[in-house]
């Protein structure tokens, strides 16, 4: 019961968050150059990078669909991301995870453009605080978007349950910790409402099950905004001006001088010293 | 010098054109022609791409700003020999798999990295491509670029090849597939450049910022 009173009063949580109110998520399209479609996710502590590349050929063949394409999900966590350390080999439930992911992404993503086929995701978590797949997912779906492959939607992933037998939204650790507590990850496609991903993790009435459901729909259209804006961001002007190619080789030439400047100067130092 | 900073930031400001993401409602289907990358669902027009929206009372077009080269017959793309085989050579020409020529519908044998064009013939249900025309470039670089990009890279009536000829002096092919030939002149300006139309293509006014763009550089380097 003291657990109780700690965990959820007046209506707020631990943290100062209302039932129905997520931890703070901020995104970043594009921020491996090296990939196709990239995205950086933080939300609360949870810290992921996505990466994508292809649609490109089949590897191994045998795996290869000549009516459509198909996305290869990798999800991993660091080693650093928990506080046991991680081992670095995948394990039971990053294989799961993957797999489910990629089911998720296949529903929104038209694969039937691209026949034979193979999209790659990969997505490392660096930092984990409950909810790492659906961060996994969300960060997935605007790295797809960044990368330019036809969707139906975005995915806008979001776990939902209840602690306590009180309904909330994206839980940390020590909620979901909680006995009897209740983890629902949960994925949508927003404009038409689909559920891509839906796994239940404890017990949970048909009434209580029907609210969560609302309560993740909610939330979602909050995720879906925040991923569009993401998008979008990326080509506003300032940020258009900020990586322009040849100021971005102005500020290295610059950087580079100024270095060349100290270590010449550090060099001199040394000899007079010496 | 406070001038041209504001000229500079007034280029960037113009976006002339909204930009979709994936799944945004662009209105209700009526009589509209729909273009590319917009899809139908209950009555509903949808964006699949992330891209810029073109709209006139009669039709509808989503340009991509990110994407692979999507294939059409008669493009001009350019290639590299990735292998050999025995009836016939493997390009590299940016697609999803290599595409093939075979040996009779070249007049001299072609060697490994060698730099081709050619034209698409025909694009078959799982987007292998089959070139024509082939022909062999001597010396020059290779230079990637996004495929989605390349007709910003053409311009109107191809007035951005020419601003970018005269502007460099440099000898070059587009491909479709977004790689582009290169020889001669001052190729370092013109990976510059075409960086650069990269970079801004969603923004009007293009041509001529990349004409003061590519001025200002010979300047530079006059100075230097």
């Amino acid at each position: 019961m003291s657990e109780e009173t700690n965990l959820i009063e007046k209506g707020k949580r631990f943290d100062g968050r209302s039932l129905k109110e997520l931890r703070p998520l901020t995104i970043k399209a594009h921020v491996l150059p090296r990939a196709e479609g990239s995205c950086y996710l933080e939300w609360g502590q949870n810290k992921a990078i996505a990466g994508v590349y292809g649609p490109k050929e089949t590897i191994p063949k045998h795996f290869a669909d000549p009516l459509k394409g198909i996305i290869k999900f990798n999800y991993r966590m660091a080693g650093f991301s928990v506080s046991d350390r991680k081992s670095p080999k995948p394990g039971r439930r990053e294989v799961e995870i993957s797999k489910v992911c990629g089911e998720a992404l296949a529903r929104a993503v038209f694969l039937e453009k691209y026949p034979n086929t193979m999209i790659e995701v990969f997505v490392e978590i660096l930092d984990s605080d409950a909810g790492s797949r659906v961060a996994a997912l969300t960060a997935a779906a605007v790295a797809l978007a960044d990368a330019g492959i036809p969707m139906r939607d975005l995915v806008s992933a979001v776990a939902v349950g209840e602690i306590f037998k009180t309904p909330v939204v994206d839980m940390t650790k020590v909620e979901e910790d909680v006995e009897d507590a209740v983890d629902m990850p949960f994925a949508v496609l927003p404009n038409s409402k689909e559920i891509v991903l839906l796994q239940l993790d404890g017990l949970i009435s048909l009434n209580d099950f029907k609210q969560a459901i609302k309560n993740g729909l909610e939330a979602s259209e909050k995720i879906h905004e925040i991923q569009k804006n993401a998008l979008l961001e990326r080509y506003s002007p300032e940020s258009v001006k900020e990586t322009e190619p040849a100021e971005k080789e102005e500020k290295e030439e610059k950087q580079k001088k100024e270095t060349k400047k100290k270590k010449t100067s550090k060099e001199k130092e040394g000899e007079l010293n010496e | 010098m406070e001038e041209s900073n504001n000229k500079n930031n007034n280029h960037v400001e113009e976006t002339s054109k909204k930009i979709v993401v994936p799944g945004e409602f662009l209105g209700q289907t009526g009589k509209k022609r729909i273009g590319s990358h917009v899809f139908i669902k209950d009555n509903g027009m949808y964006s699949d791409v992330l891209g810029l929206l073109s709209e006139a009372d009669d039709w509808i077009n989503i340009v991509p700003l990110e994407g692979k080269y999507d294939a059409r017959r008669d493009d001009i793309v350019i290639g590299v020999v990735a292998s050999e085989r025995f009836a016939g050579y493997d390009i590299n020409i940016n697609g999803f798999y290599p595409s093939f020529i075979p040996k009779s519908a070249l007049r001299n044998p072609l060697r490994l990295g060698d730099i081709v064009s050619g034209i698409v013939d025909s694009v078959n249900e799982v987007n292998e491509i089959s070139l024509t025309n082939i022909r062999t470039f001597f010396d020059g670089e290779i230079i990637h670029v996004s495929p989605v990009k390349v007709p910003r890279m053409i311009g109107k009536n191809n007035s951005m090849l020419n601003v970018l000829k005269q502007g460099t002096l440099c000898q070059f092919v587009v491909g479709r597939n977004g790689m582009v030939w290169a020889k001669g002149g001052n190729i370092d300006l013109l990976v510059k450049a075409l960086r650069k139309i990269e970079h801004e293509s969603h923004l009007s006014n293009l041509t001529n910022n990349i004409n003061e763009f590519l001025e200002e550089e010979k300047k530079k380097g006059e100075l230097k």
